[in-house]
């Protein structure tokens, strides 16, 4: 209570010093907050108030100092003001609309701030009046529908667009935004595919209208029939969906070209000192400022998609020319990495333009690839906790692809050849050799099915990744994706021309994939990875028939897995220790021991072939073509195991293991978006020099 | 004289003719262009006597040469041949009335001839096929835009200041004006009440025999808007052809072409073939957006709309400057493209979906007008909570019982969870079943990205049409078909046009002379200077990339290909290799020109007939042999001596007595394409004169038998032709 006079007469201390200089609408807010009405005298009074330019700090504080018993008081103000503002969105005038959207925004953010503890209801009954909110609340979603749809300026639409980010980000928690029950319940579902639908539109408000979709799908999710969820799972007009697919195309080229950017500044200070300065301190250093602040909304987005409509799939083979152009000068570049929001993406003429233009310069690119190249990024550096974030989001993303069976389609297509540029992880043991791997592997990556580029990336990031609490659950996302695309190999009987070998040994065989189980603690993840991981060896041991490429592939696997036999023999100790012991985990190790037979019995029977072919030939270091030979004429007395369900596996899905994430992340971008929108509508200021010129 | 006798017939009967018959329509228009309302209207009416006289013949038998017309015999060949050797107006007026009485195929097989006549040739000959060529315009879309893109490229050798005035140019200009609409004739009143009174959509329910402007209307509609229900706001697509109030019948087609030509100009651009085909494969994804449309390819036999191009089966052929491609097209054969409903759009995604649903689909196909009705998939749970791999398993495993004859692959392990017993399985025959379906996966290529088309050209037809139906949304469909087109753009292709119908008219004299040579002509579109379309040539793949991809000689890439000498693949494959080594041995004799493919079946294929007649290396400085018989191909046929190649030497003795036979209408052909035409194939004054000598008319049978032995032998010993490859190689960047 104290607190609150305080501030309170801190208001007025600064308002009274300023008395003179007052502006008239801070002097009508003021009457608003009084309990007359203030039309009684003024009939006019609404009327002008709408042609005042918005004082947005002093109304949501005003709102903001209001205790409890003023509520009471002033609550028929407040409910009219709201009322008004709905009415003024109808006026032809659009310098009102304008305001009035501006004092909306005011409205529920003040409110809110105000609020942080009571309930949704009282929320609505403060604002528009519990009775009339139903009524309200719909006048608002349709009058702001027919703006969005309508042919009327585009800063109108783009304000309109802001409002209802700022309303579906006012709460941090977006599920107890109940004033979103009424967003449900009017839908304007519509309105943003419209704009998604259209060139133009797209260009200037795709950004906010996609991220808008994103969190409205995101609005109770769990507990009740979201419409959002339900028409975005059937849309399939085309254009449209191609339309929503170019906007996070978009936004995800313009974070890997401002990485690029970044990451060529620092190139030359890099490789300077490289010689005289290796050291974890100095990546940690490079890493910091390379490091550009990822998009989680926008991901999101690109989820939720990929995840609900099946006909979403078809866009992310969707061929574009690559915008991994610098933007152009005419156009305003974006501030700030940091906000997205803040200004409108960078109109580049490729968008407006249904035909590819024409550059000879231009790779051909499409949403799959550019967001392997952002996950490729994102995936280097999961340290703080938005890239662990996106990483995750990234690794779900490519889960429910490598489910989809039209994916998995063109993913596999012989004939969609593309050479994707991923992103390396430089590790400091591997520094330099990485570096000149990496500079020589730029130039001639050879045009290979997009599947390769998948298990690239999954690849890289089993085999170069090192933390000492490294994220398990990541791990076995890989080795999950990866297992989903090798079923489909199996049954579509697709021999894929990759080389295997990188993914059964690492390059450092301490790197190796097998190595990785005996990194960390037990844990769920982690028995679980093993036994995935050993799936995979099971599925080239008993099924390589189908899908390897070719017959000596088959002798290469054996010969790594000889190769690396200790690291079999230990993990086999560990879990034998671990499944006779009784705890918590003795299931789960018995069936990684299960996964370990045909492996052991690869390593029994081939290891004694070995030596005694080195003993009789007095070799004392055989050389891989020899232990190939050896592994060639001995398969005939090996007999494996067929082990149950290798080519089964379980299905994504959201709930129930996934929700707790989603609600983190969820609440992540809205903190986000709202620190972004707040940022960006008070300064409309050129926006009002557009319309008062106008009119 | 006889042409004065038929002439006067005609006049009189003129007289007596009532009126025109010819709707106001159509002669207006030519009244504006022209000014010719008068001959028109005599053309018309001559059109009307010609018939009459054929019905009343007693009055007409008075001359042989009115006889000679009247006759069976009197065929679409002879009246090219008159039409173009005539000085006399009646003679030709009567012709272009004659033109109305063929078959519109027999008449289309010598359009380039009409149309070369009616742009190079003085205003009678054109006015005499003029009522004819308007006449089909206004039946069929096909015919006009083909029509059209012949006229603009026989006029492009004009000089730029005549061409813009020329009839030629004139006539083009009004059908692409889209005003030669069908006149409507006094059709079934039935049909003339919908079209006057109701909406679109009623008026295909009702007669979707009839193509009206509603019609049109409503396809582009429905063409655009596709199935989705719930947007019906999306109002202003970019990528949707605007529904104008007078829709133009032509214009979807034209827009295909303008998009497949300028997609190949955009390529010629790029440096290395991987980005063509990349490039390729992007561009045609979006023309996919478009589709199904009232589009067709001119180049199919049967009535069909094109419904989706499977992109990233397209690549580009090899060429060294320009970009040339193949694309595969999905249609959906159809009673009549121009009046048949448009077929529904089914999204991408909706494979198994449109499967299951089978019999809602086939519904769409055949009921006109059902496409208001498009079945929503979206409505049942399944459409994204489905299975999809475990789908596909079953899909899978179906049709690998049905087809597989291996089936030695692995043990599923699902039979290992009915039965608890464990499964055990020897290490030896995982890694023998490997090497097995290693080895028994069909020879194809190496996918080489210099040569990205050796691929897809090797695959079987069958094969790939297989594999694309089964990726299609639309594969489900009986009317399904897979078709193929080359585009090619920034090449003249008059003189392939050309040479195809020198090549089919060989091919009917032989096949009407029963002489078992064997060629294969392959059709050709002009549709301007320097773009058109071509056939591919199914299963069949270049010399060269056979040389390059087996690194075997002919005759062992026979045996791989067809089995050993005894067998009886082979000997099939040998015989057909020599009787179109003596189909093409002639055409080359004839013509001239070089590049070979070799088809699954063992023909030989000439293409590219770049360098024929006047054009042909000959005239460059070379010394050539009379065709291409490299020892080689001597092997495959069993050597010098052997009876095949005996055979062969018969077979080309024979054929050239067959065409000799028929030489007028080869020469005939080639003559009125002279007309007016800068080709390098007729440069010179001696081409006709150099191609009538090589019929050796004058030489006996003995004699001609001693010829062909001398070409055999000057064509094996001659190292030129080894010269002529290489000058090919270097010129045409043919690989």
């Amino acid at each position: 209570m104290s607190q609150l006079e305080k501030k309170a007469g801190l208001l007025r201390r600064t308002s009274s010093s300023k008395k003179p200089l007052k502006e008239k609408v801070v002097l009508m807010y003021d009457e608003i907050f009084a309990k007359e009405d203030p039309a009684k005298n003024n009939p006019r009074f609404w009327d002008e108030l709408f042609l005042m330019k918005v004082n947005l700090e002093y109304l949501e504080s005003k709102l903001e100092s209001v205790d409890g018993e003023e509520v009471q008081r002033i609550q028929d103000n407040i409910n009219s003001l709201f009322h008004h503002c709905v009415q003024a969105l109808g006026e032809e005038h659009q310098i009102k609309v304008v305001n009035a959207l501006q004092t909306l925004c005011a409205l529920f953010r003040g409110v809110h701030q105000k609020n942080k503890s009571t309930s949704g209801f009282d929320i609505i009954n403060m604002l528009m009046g519990f009775d009339k909110a139903e009524q309200r609340m719909k006048d608002l979603m349709e009058r702001l529908d027919s703006l969005l749809c309508g042919d009327g300026s585009e800063s109108l639409k783009s304000l309109c667009l802001k409002l209802l980010l700022c309303l579906v980000t006012v709460t941090d928690n977006i599920s107890q935004n109940t004033i979103l029950e009424y967003v449900m319940i009017n839908s304007i579902f519509e309105a943003i595919l419209q704009i998604l639908s259209d060139v133009s539109s797209r260009g200037q408000h795709g950004y906010d209208a996609v991220v808008l979709l994103a969190l409205l799908v995101n609005y109770r999710k769990y507990e009740s029939v979201n419409p959002y969820i339900v028409k975005l799972s059937i849309v399939d007009d085309e254009p449209t969906l191609d339309g929503m697919g170019m906007v996070v195309h978009q936004a995800l080229t313009e974070y890997n070209r401002q990485y690029k950017d970044k990451e060529e500044e620092h190139q030359g200070g890099f490789f300077s000192t490289l010689t005289s300065m290796v050291g974890s301190m100095f990546i940690a250093d490079a890493d910091e400022k390379l490091s550009v602040q990822t998009n989680e909304a926008i991901l999101l987005a690109l989820y939720e998609a990929v995840h609900l409509n099946r006909n979403f799939i078809t866009v992310l083979a969707q061929s574009h020319p690559e915008m991994d152009i610098p933007t152009t000068p005419t156009t305003p570049t974006p501030t700030t990495p940091t906000t997205p929001l803040g200004t409108t993406p960078p109109s580049l003429d490729m968008m407006n333009n249904p035909e590819l233009p024409l550059d000879p310069n231009l790779q051909t690119s499409n949403l799959l690839i550019t967001f392997l190249k952002y996950a490729s990024i994102v995936m280097q550096d999961t340290k703080d906790e938005h890239r662990l974030n996106s990483a995750r989001l990234c690794l779900i993303i490519l889960t429910c692809i490598a489910e989809d069976q039209y994916a998995d389609a063109f993913l596999h297509d012989d004939n969609m050849n593309f050479r994707v540029n991923l992103h390396r992880m430089v590790s400091f043991w591997l520094l330099e050799d990485t570096l000149h791997r990496k500079k020589a592997v730029d130039k001639n990556i050879p045009s290979r099915p997009l599947v390769c580029a998948v298990l690239d990336l999954m690849v890289e990031f089993i085999v170069t990744h090192m933390m000492k609490d490294f994220p398990m659950d990541l791990y076995l996302r890989c080795v999950q994706i990866i297992h989903k695309l090798l079923c489909y190999q199996k049954k579509c009987r697709i021999r894929l021309h990759y080389t295997w070998r990188e993914l059964w040994s690492g390059k450092d065989p301490s790197l190796s994939l097998s190595q990785k189980p005996f990194l960390g603690d037990y844990d769920t993840f982690q028995m679980k990875f093993q036994e995935t991981t050993l799936n995979l060896f099971n599925m080239f041991i008993t099924y390589g028939d189908t899908f390897l490429p070719t017959s000596n592939s088959y002798d290469e696997l054996y010969y790594e897995i000889v190769r690396m036999h200790q690291v079999f023999d230990n993990l086999y100790c560990m879990v034998l220790r671990v499944s006779t012991n009784t705890g918590q985990w003795k299931e789960a190790a018995s069936k990684v021991t299960h996964a370990l037979i045909n492996v052991r019995a690869i390593v029994n029977h081939f290891n004694p072939k070995i030596e005694s072919y080195a003993a009789v030939n007095h070799i004392s270091q055989l050389s891989e073509e020899q232990v190939l030979e050896v592994v060639r004429s001995n398969y005939d007395t090996l007999t494996l195991k067929l082990q149950d369900g290798l080519d089964q596996f379980e299905r994504y899905s959201e709930q129930p293991k996934e929700a707790a994430f989603f609600k983190e992340l969820v609440r992540s971008i809205s903190l986000n978006v709202r620190k972004n929108v707040s940022l960006n509508t008070l300064s409309q200021d050129i926006l009002l020099k557009e319309f008062s010129t106008i009119s | 004289k006889a042409c004065q006798e038929v002439l006067l017939q005609v006049q009189l009967q003129n007289r007596e003719v009532a009126g025109p018959q010819w709707d106001a329509g159509s002669i207006r228009e030519e009244e504006e262009e022209d000014g010719e309302e008068e001959e028109e209207e005599k053309r018309g009416s001559v059109r009307e006597i010609s018939e009459s006289t054929s019905s009343s013949a007693a009055a007409s038998k008075q001359s042989w040469l009115l006889r000679l017309f009247e006759s069976k015999l009197f065929d679409v060949s002879m009246a090219i041949a008159y039409l173009y050797k005539s000085k006399e107006p009646g003679v030709q007026a009567y012709i272009g009335n004659r033109l109305f009485s063929f078959p519109d195929s027999e008449v289309d097989f010598y359009l380039p001839q009409l149309l070369n006549m009616y742009v190079h040739m003085d205003t009678e000959v054109g006015d005499a096929i003029s009522p004819y060529l308007i006449y089909r315009c206004r039946g069929g879309i096909a015919f006009s835009l083909l029509t059209a893109w012949l006229l603009g490229a026989y006029s492009s050798d004009m000089h730029i200041s005549t061409q813009r005035h020329s009839r030629g140019a004139k006539l083009r200009k009004l059908i692409l004006s889209d005003e030669l609409k069908p006149s409507s004739p006094p059709p079934d009143a039935h049909s003339r009440a919908c079209m006057a009174s109701v909406s679109a959509d009623i008026d295909v329910f009702v007669s979707p025999s009839r193509r009206t402007h509603q019609r049109s209307k409503s396809d582009a509609t429905t063409a655009s808007s596709g199935p989705g229900a719930g947007l019906r706001r999306t109002g202003s697509n970019p990528k949707v052809e605007a529904v104008h109030e007078e829709p133009d019948r032509l214009r979807p087609q034209r827009e295909l072409v303008k998009s497949l030509l300028g997609i190949g100009k955009r390529l010629a651009t790029l440096p290395t073939k991987e980005q063509k085909t990349q490039r390729l494969i992007s561009e045609l994804s979006l023309l996919n957006h478009k589709l199904p449309a009232r589009v067709w390819l001119p180049t199919a036999e049967h009535q069909h709309h094109v419904c989706r191009v499977p992109h990233t089966q397209a690549v580009v052929l090899n060429s060294k400057d320009k970009a040339p491609y193949i694309i595969y097209v999905e249609v959906l054969e159809c009673e009549s493209f121009e009046t048949s409903p448009v077929p529904v759009r089914i999204p991408e995604t909706r494979i198994r979906s449109a499967r299951s649903a089978e019999n809602l689909d086939c519904g769409v196909s055949h009921r006109a007008g059902s496409f208001s009705t498009v079945p929503n998939y979206d409505n049942d749970d399944e459409a994204w909570a489905t299975d999809d791999i475990g789908q596909l398993q079953v899909e899978v495993e179906t049709q690998t019982s049905s087809s597989d004859n291996i089936s030695q692959f692995s043990v599923d392990s699902i039979t290992s969870l009915e039965s608890k017993e464990p499964v055990f399985i020897a290490a030896g025959d995982i890694r023998r079943r490997l090497s097995e379906n290693l080895a028994h996966t069909p020879t194809s290529f190496r996918r080489d990205p210099e040569d990205p088309s050796a691929v897809a050209l090797k695959e079987p037809w069958e094969e790939k049409v297989r594999r694309i139906r089964e990726g299609s949304p639309y594969g489900h469909l009986p009317n399904w078909r897979l078709l193929s087109v080359i585009v090619k753009c920034g090449d003249d292709l008059r003189q392939e046009l050309l040479a195809y119908q020198v090549l089919r008219q060989l091919q009917s004299i032989w096949q009407q002379e029963r002489v078992p040579l064997w060629i294969k002509p392959y059709k050709i579109l002009v549709m301007s200077s320097d773009s058109g379309m071509i056939e591919p040539v199914l299963n069949a793949v270049s010399l060269h990339q056979v040389r390059k991809q087996s690194q075997l000689s002919l005759l062992d890439y026979f045996l791989q290909e067809h089995g050993s000498f005894t067998t009886e693949e082979f000997l099939t494959a040998q015989r057909n290799f020599v009787q179109s080594c003596a189909g093409y041995s002639l055409i080359c004799y004839l013509l001239h020109n070089g590049n070979i493919l070799l088809d699954s079946e063992g023909h030989i294929i000439h293409i590219d007939f770049g360098f024929i007649l006047s054009s042909s290396p000959r005239n460059l400085g070379f010394e050539t042999s009379a065709f291409k018989l490299t020892s080689e191909f001597v092997d495959v046929m069993g050597g010098l001596n052997g009876d095949m190649f005996i055979y062969y030497k018969m077979l080309m003795l024979q054929g050239l007595i067959a065409a000799r036979k028929h030489m007028e209408k080869v020469l005939q052909i080639v003559e009125i394409m002279q007309q007016g035409s800068h080709l390098p194939c007729f440069h010179g004054s001696s081409t006709i004169r150099g191609l009538k000598e090589r019929f050796h008319m004058s030489l006996t049978e003995e004699q001609l038998q001693l010829l062909v032995e001398q070409l055999v032998d000057g064509s094996m010993r001659s190292i030129t032709t080894k010269l002529y490859d290489s000058f090919q190689y270097v010129t045409n960047g043919i690989m």
